[in-house]
């Protein structure tokens, strides 16, 4: 069950980071006039589909496996999607995100725990 | 800010926008109302625990449709999802999204308000741990918009 459950729960935190990024690129599209209408709508429905996947991804995760050791995995999705934001959407990142970050994770992880 | 091929979130509000258009105020809020969903579909799915229905219905939850604090909650996490599109409008994602992990600290203390739920010590500390990680990310935005 382990690996198993593992590489799923890991596919549910990508598929929640790359609905985020993808909402992102939809809302930041509706404060610049020149941008396309049509890639807006597009990556909206990517979003709603992604965070759509994730939904069921963790509701599938939840009827087999305790929440105790579901929930932990949370306090990696703002990590992940850090650093999505980073990469993909280039966004300028302070030493003192990457700290709040770190803290917030391993926060979640010790809220889910117990 | 001029109107330059701007990345994602590097747009900034325009000055006049009303205060209740304020996106950092929505993202505030974005918390309560994701709390306040969660323990509106929490009484609901208490409230209908006692449903005697097959158990191929009840595993997927449709029971707890009988309830009205789950029309409730669902109406108020519909209402979660458009005020979070309004917050990613301006506010760069990653600052957005760690900031929504308040969410993390008050869905607990939601529960054992208004669930009368325990809150176990490793938890506190927890709650403790990401109150400070949000402290140090607010701190920058609030500096950034000072220094404008």
């Amino acid at each position: 069950m382990t690996a198993m459950s593992l590489a799923l729960i890991l596919t549910a935190q990508v598929a929640l980071v790359a609905g985020q990024v993808f909402l992102k690129h939809a809302m930041a599209a509706t404060t610049r006039p020149t941008a396309p209408r049509g890639g807006m709508a597009r990556n909206l429905v990517a979003g709603v589909g992604m965070l759509t996947a994730w939904f069921l991804l963790w509701m599938g995760l939840l009827q087999k496996l305790d929440l105790s050791f579901v929930y932990p995995f949370e306090g990696i999705s703002p990590l992940l999607l850090v650093i999505a934001a980073w990469i993909i959407l280039k966004e300028k990142l302070t030493l003192r995100t990457w700290l709040g970050v770190i803290l917030i994770g391993v926060g979640t992880a010790l809220v889910g725990m117990s | 800010m001029g109107p330059r091929d701007a990345h994602a979130g590097e747009v900034a509000p325009p000055a006049a926008m009303a205060w209740y258009l304020n996106p950092y105020l929505h993202l505030g809020l974005n918390g309560f109302l994701v709390t306040a969903s969660e323990i509106l579909l929490k009484r609901g799915a208490l409230a209908t625990a006692q449903v005697g229905a097959p158990p191929w219905l009840t595993s997927i939850g449709i029971v707890t449709l009988g309830s009205w604090w789950t029309w409730a909650g669902i109406a108020i996490y519909i209402a979660s999802f458009f005020n979070w599109l309004h917050v990613l409008r301006w506010v760069p994602l990653s600052i957005a999204f760690p900031l929504a992990s308040v969410v993390h600290v008050l869905i607990p203390l939601g529960a054992w308000v208004f669930l009368s739920e325990r809150v176990a010590p490793i938890r506190w500390a927890g709650i403790a741990l990401i109150i400070a990680g949000i402290w140090l990310i607010a701190r920058s935005v609030l500096e950034a918009e000072e220094a404008l």
